[in-house]
């Protein structure tokens, strides 16, 4: 265990740099330089020099700290993913669990691959056009929310226009956790040790749950990296499509308007919290099942 | 014996196969409906007021029209040749800069690949639809497609890297008759692409379609006058509250273009999207 | 036959599984009493696995089953019909069937095991595997299952097993293979262990097996299936004794007996030595000082076997005096060419006389055709024409039985067997200097082992290249090779002409591997060695 925590922490630490490094390479665009590569390098290793201090630069649009700005929006985001990632958890993990294991499973995946295939941004906008016409739920689609609503807040509408990012989020990370989870299901069948401890005299439900349980868990562990993409990828959209002023939506705003220190800082951010989730990951589930993938 | 218990074998696959040939028969209509589009569309791509201003579908025009009066299915046919177009691109630079490159870096010397594949963990680390969206920004909308397939390619290269098993006892048998790394990697190529190249190619393909048309909703795809499916649906949003079918034609093309590339792609769960 | 009650009396048992064109089991009839037993002897798929299916209650949804079964005192019911049975089985499969869960230590799964079938908590469960292994003779602790299946070798686990199923105090054991490739010695301990136990607690015993160990070892009585039929049933000692069916016969032409008699010589010794082995040191810890290397020489068309048990260091030798391990001390010469002296580049030049049969299941790339396996050492070193990789391959196939097998078929749908005849073809057409035989029978039943000795045979008789044989089994040796060195500790203790061991072995492991493979009151068998 020692040994696989130790490489795994390796693993982190040189994944974090190399996305210093990046984060670097795209605000190093902003710097203004002379032509060429060596300049440009130059103004790489100046910005690591800045980042190692804390310093980020400020933002081309509101000229403010790039930190700061982030501090601004990050929670939202964060909120988004959060509450996305127990909608997620509440819908994707008994559907893989049923789905995954049981006479379901074969006629299960025709169905899932249905429901998988719709792009998250057609999914948002179906759930608005549900909202709207059989809920009569006012939606954001079209206009910005002036007040950055809160995701919690005591007011009914304001709920209203966060449910939807959030049942989003939740939707596309609830399809990156039942597919996890039916993969580990598969991999699990796959072992031999239930033919034989049922052969030996376990039954069946034993079988499945003191020993099949804790791998299709730590599947679900193992994957958490790929769980926090589909989070992040589908807050991004979730920000864009319904207005809400998060680190996401200010992402795809700063791209679209080179403000190169804020990308590569939320860039890093998001980075970071793959990486930091997946080593989480990765520890509880080779904790679990010593089933860590291979890294 | 030394084999695992015997178990009966697993009753037929038959669904699995035939949903695949589903999923190319689906392929291969889009193709049809994407070479003869210029043939199957009523006007030419984006002639407005071929009908009046959001009108319903109707028998004039099965998919109704958009807000400039512009003939939602030529508009959808037009869009989809569009999308399968830079889909096919951006799928091509996925395949040969991910899984191509990731099974023979996993042959290169062991601290070359390694390298190589902690560079594509830290990209593979980043949701695709930020590295295509951040390709974007740093070149020009004109290499969307491009862009997709980069931003497809880290993860690709990752599990096509890690499919390479160096430490097999046959690679082992196999180099201790003298048979070289170009042979094992030639061995590699051969058998894994004639087993997974329909496959991956299949996969791949419904990725960089989501990313890609995700990209281009989020308006840093496709520049008009081509107007692929992701744009298409940006555009719909002012209107498709009250005319759904603005945006369900567009969307529905999308769905079942994806979708048959995950069916075509086969339905086992073991393997990774 | 039976003196006790019946324990099982299985009438007109057959089992077809969907889809398949010939039954599994057709019209089986089996009667055994209390405190009896019977080895059940075919080839896999001979339907050894079905019957043990249908014992053990353990049969599958689409099986579809006729027949009756009555167990203990009931009444025949159809063996169809799953009930609870009135008497106490114990299962009892083989270690190397992976049963157990990768992920829990072999202790707690088998203590479960035990408190299921006894009813009784886990610690008392615990406590009477700790007295099932303290009465058994040569047991390892019971500490020593403490471990997860993937850090535990395939012996202890046995052991395992086998105390597990003497804590349940069965009434009927299913031994399915239980140490199938477990290695002669630990064969010949584990079984005789397994006959101790049956005569204290009386149980009746059925033992499917594909190879002849346990039919000879046993003793009692031995019925032989193949496709799903009784070809024949008897004593253990007529059936080996010549007077039995054809079928039978052929299986125990695999059973080869110890030979005291000088070999006749196998050609002259062909001059220039092929290998040749100077101070190599495998116990590679130069600070302890230098001890003693190993030193020996193989001629080329010349033999020598590598005798001890797994993890003696038989392989440790072959991969340092391949190259494949650098040997921290000692020197290494093939074909005149000094190993350690050579880049990689050119040591992988000289390996192309190499050439590898082994009883690994995993050694050829399973993706690869059956052709391709063949053909790619001649394309990999050599310029040849299509044709003539295609001649040298049809040869090669047809030497080795595979001619009719359809050539694009890949290597993972081969059965074992087949496999294991493909890595002969492909050394055949490599023409090597040396082949490293390294245990080419394990995991073959009977049948298979009897013709894969042919093959082996005429290989070295065609080709004479010179072998180098990798292997636990005296027999094996013997039959190919006339010189032999016994491993023990990574250490060699002793060497020299087979047959002399044979005679008179001086080291204690050289007496008990051959006392492994001396087969009890057969008519055939030698009188004593």
């Amino acid at each position: 265990m020692l040994n696989y925590a130790a490489r795994q922490t390796g693993r982190l630490a040189l994944g974090l740099l190399g996305a210093v490094v990046v984060a670097a390479v795209i605000s190093a665009i902003a710097v203004p330089r002379a032509p060429g590569l060596a300049p440009f390098l130059a103004a790489v290793g100046t910005r690591l020099v800045d980042f190692a201090r804390l310093d980020f630069g400020t933002s081309a649009i509101s000229g403010l700290s790039a930190m700061d700005e982030l501090g601004r929006r990050i929670p939202a985001t964060l909120a988004l993913v959060l509450t996305g990632t127990g909608v997620a958890l509440i819908v994707g993990a008994p559907l893989g669990l049923v789905f995954g294991a049981g006479p379901l499973r074969r006629s299960a995946a025709p169905l899932m691959q249905i429901v998988a295939a719709a792009p998250v941004f057609c999914a948002g906008l179906a759930l608005a056009y549900g909202a709207v016409h059989l809920l009569h739920w006012p939606v954001s689609i079209n206009a910005p929310v002036r007040s950055a609503a809160p995701i919690f807040s005591s007011n009914a509408r304001d709920l209203q226009l966060a449910a939807l990012p959030m049942l989003m989020v939740g939707l596309a990370g609830a399809a990156a956790v039942q597919l996890a989870l039916r993969r580990a299901a598969a991999d699990s069948a796959r072992g031999s040790y239930r033919a034989g401890l049922r052969r030996m005299g376990l039954s069946v439900i034993e079988i499945e749950w003191v020993y099949a349980a804790p791998l299709v868990i730590a599947g679900l562990l193992a994957s958490a990296g790929e769980i926090t993409l589909a989070l992040l990828s589908a807050a991004v959209v979730a920000e864009w499509v319904f207005h809400r002023p998060g680190a996401a939506d200010l992402f795809v705003k700063s791209v679209a308007l080179q403000d190169w220190n804020m990308a590569a800082l939320i860039l890093f951010v998001f980075a970071a919290l793959t990486f930091v989730v997946d080593f989480l990951g990765r520890l509880g589930a080779h904790a679990l099942a010593n089933e860590g993938k291979p890294s | 014996m030394s084999a695992a218990f015997d178990s009966p074998p697993h009753a037929a696959p038959m669904l699995r196969v035939i949903l695949r040939v589903v999923g190319w028969c689906g392929l291969g209509l889009i193709a049809g409906a994407v070479a003869l589009s210029d043939f199957l569309a009523h006007a030419p791509a984006g002639a407005a007021n071929a009908g009046s201003i959001l009108d319903a579908p109707s028998p004039a025009h099965p998919f109704g029209t958009d807000l400039l009066g512009r003939d939602l299915l030529s508009e959808t046919l037009h869009g989809l040749s569009v999308t399968v177009g830079h889909a096919l691109l951006g799928t091509i630079v996925a395949i040969v800069l991910g899984g191509l490159f990731g099974a023979v870096a996993a042959r290169l010397p062991r601290p070359v690949g390694l390298a190589l594949r902690g560079v594509m963990d830290v990209f593979a680390a980043i949701p695709a639809l930020l590295l295509g969206i951040l390709v974007i920004g740093l070149t020009a909308r004109l290499y969307a497609p491009l862009a997709a397939g980069l931003a497809a390619a880290p993860l690709a290269f990752v599990r096509a890297f890690d499919r390479v098993d160096t430490k097999s006892t046959h690679a082992e048998y196999a180099r201790a008759t003298g048979i070289s790394a170009a042979t094992l990697l030639r061995r590699d190529l051969t058998y894994e692409f004639r087993d997974t190249l329909a496959t991956v190619t299949a996969r791949a393909l419904a990725a960089v379609t989501i990313i890609l048309s995700t990209v281009s909703f989020l308006g840093f795809g496709a520049t008009p006058p081509a107007r692929d499916l992701g744009l298409m649906i940006a555009a719909a949003k002012t209107s498709y509250l009250h005319a759904w079918w603005t945006a369900a034609a567009p969307a529905f093309a999308l769905l079942i273009l994806i979708l048959c590339a995950r069916l075509a792609a086969g339905l086992d769960e073991s393997e990774r999207p | 036959m039976s003196d006790g009650a019946p324990i099982f009396e299985l009438a007109e048992l057959s089992v077809s599984r969907p889809g398949a064109v010939l039954p599994e089991l057709d019209r089986f009839s089996l009667l055994l009493g209390a405190g009896e037993s019977v080895v059940v002897l075919g080839e896999a798929g001979s339907g050894k696995e079905a019957l043990m299916r249908v014992l053990g209650g353990f049969t599958e949804k689409s099986d579809a089953i006729s027949g009756t079964i009555r167990l203990g005192n009931g009444e025949p019911r159809p063996a169809a019909r799953r009930l609870r049975p009135a008497i106490r089985i114990a299962y009892l499969p083989s270690p190397l069937a992976q049963p157990f869960a990768p992920h829990a230590t072999v202790l707690s799964q088998l203590s479960r095991v035990v408190a299921r079938k006894l009813g009784s908590p886990q610690e008392s469960a615990q406590e009477e595997l700790r007295l099932a292994l303290e009465r058994m003779d040569g047991a390892p602790p019971l500490s020593s299952l403490n471990k997860k299946p993937a850090e535990l070798n395939p012996v202890t686990m046995a052991w395992g097993l086998l105390a597990a199923v003497s804590a349940q105090t069965p009434d009927l054991v299913l031994a399915d293979h239980p140490l199938a490739d477990l290695g002669p010695t630990s064969v010949r301990m584990l079984l005789g262990v397994l006959a101790a136990e049956q005569k204290r607690l009386g149980f009746a015993l059925v033992y499917a097996t594909g190879g002849l160990q346990p039919a000879t070892r046993l003793g009692g009585r031995v019925v032989v299936i193949r496709e799903g039929r009784v070809v024949e049933e008897g004593d253990a000692v007529r059936l080996a004794s010549g007077h039995a069916h054809a079928y039978t016969r052929t299986l125990y032409r695999a059973l080869p007996q110890l030979s005291l008699d000088r070999p006749k010589a196998r050609g002259a010794p062909r001059g220039q030595p092929l290998l040749q082995v100077h101070g190599l040191d495998l116990l590679a810890d130069p600070k302890r000082g230098t001890r003693q290397g190993l030193t020996f020489e193989l001629r080329r068309g010349a033999s020598l076997a590598l005798i001890g048990e797994e993890g003696s260091g038989r392989r440790a030798l072959v991969r340092a005096v391949l190259g494949l391990d650098r040997a921290p001390v000692g020197r290494v010469v093939f074909d005149a060419v000094d190993l350690n002296i050579l880049s990689q580049t050119m040591t992988s030049r000289l390996r192309r006389r190499i050439a590898f049969i082994t009883g690994a299941d995993d050694a050829l790339d399973p993706r690869m055709t059956l052709w391709d396996t063949v053909d790619e050492p001649l394309r990999a070193h050599l310029d040849l024409s299509g044709d003539l990789i295609a001649g040298y391959r049809e040869g090669a196939l047809k030497r080795v039985g595979l001619a009719s097998h359809d050539g694009r078929r890949t290597v993972a749908t081969l059965s074992a067997f087949d496999r294991r005849r493909l890595q002969v073809a492909r050394a055949i057409v490599g023409a090597p200097l040396l082949v490293v035989v390294d245990e080419p029978l394990r995991g073959l039943d009977a049948f298979a082992q009897t013709i894969m000795r042919e093959v082996l045979t005429d290989f070295r008789t065609h080709q004479e290249p010179a072998f180098l044989v990798v292997t636990s089994d005296f027999t094996v040796a013997q039959a190919r090779a006339d010189e032999a060195m016994v491993f023990k500790d990574r250490k060699v203790v002793e060497r020299g002409a087979i047959v002399d061991m044979l005679r008179a072995p001086k080291e204690k492991v050289t007496r008990r591997l051959i006392e492994a493979v001396t087969l009890p009151d057969l008519s055939r068998a030698p009188a004593s060695v």
